[in-house]
């Protein structure tokens, strides 16, 4: 069944590749002197770096809840002293 | 179970937990807020470094009233430290305080958005409105997002004011505040970002 078709299987394979206008999907493609080149860089840049700034503060958020928690679990005085 | 009783086992889960289920719920939020207010931002950008001239030639006569924002900042941020010392107070366990103080912040929040709202009055009157190009659509888009964010945090605050009228916070409890308090800086310190983007750069 292949090898009957094989012939033909090539040619497409062969008329694609001879189409390259059809790979050019980018977005960001463009001139570089384009002014929506740097439009999108800033834009990348900015986005790129968000979710770790995200994941940052709520780290660090929660990080400083433990180390407030055993700061205050450590000055609190043994339980079998009086009077303190 | 009565109320007492669940103010206890609350007393008990808060006092046995580095950090308590609303604190970690707000955090969590809040990292959503910020990745939705960072996809506005990123479309800003696109159009704004897009663009050889802003505002584009056809808003060109459009002023954004930079002078009153500045000073609705200003209130805002005053707003933002107001809150802080409400949280303070409950912490000293000084609830007359703590009633006082979150008034004065539901009061700057209330004269921001009656400023802001005033101000998009009389831009609609001038001609600049949400189909005015894409400088009306970021503008609008981006400060109404924000707008919307703060009467929800003037609503929230409203009803934390409500409980502490009622005597429901004190020192050993006051989850309550402190997630509105942070919900409140997290809308205090998005906007001087926004107001700089929007009205300066």
């Amino acid at each position: 069944m292949i090898c009957r078709h094989f012939s033909l299987i090539v040619g497409i394979l062969v008329l694609v590749l001879l189409i390259p206008t059809a790979v050019e999907a980018c977005p960001s493609c463009k001139t570089i002197d384009d002014p929506i080149v740097q439009g999108f860089k800033w834009s990348i840049l900015f986005l790129m770096a968000m979710p770790y700034i995200v994941a940052g503060l709520i780290g660090g958020g929660v990080f400083y809840a433990y180390y407030r928690t055993h700061r205050t679990d450590n000055r609190k005085p043994p339980s079998n002293v009086k009077g303190v | 179970m009565n109320e007492l009783e669940h103010t206890s086992y609350e007393r008990a889960e808060e006092g046995n937990r580095p950090i308590s289920n609303a604190r970690l719920a707000v955090l969590v939020l809040l990292g959503a807020e910020i990745m939705f207010f960072a996809g506005l931002i990123g479309t800003f950008l696109v159009f704004r470094f897009g663009s050889v001239t802003w505002p584009p030639p056809s808003q060109a006569d459009v002023r954004l009233p930079i002078g009153v924002t500045g000073l609705n900042t200003i209130v805002l941020l005053l707003s933002g430290y107001t809150m802080f010392q409400g949280l303070r107070a409950i912490r000293q366990d000084r609830q007359k305080e703590l009633r006082n103080w979150l008034f004065v912040t539901g009061l700057l929040g209330i004269i921001f958005l009656v400023v802001q709202g005033s101000e998009w009055v009389r831009l609609v009157h001038h001609g600049f409105t949400l189909s005015s190009g894409v400088y009306g659509s970021v503008f609008y888009v981006l400060i109404g997002c924000h707008a919307l964010h703060v009467l929800v945090a003037v609503l929230w605050l409203l009803a934390v004011f409500a409980r502490a009228i009622a005597g429901r916070f004190s020192v050993n409890h006051y989850v309550g505040v402190e997630v509105c308090a942070i919900y409140w800086a997290f809308v205090v310190v998005l906007w001087p970002l926004l107001y700089v983007l929007v009205y300066l750069i």
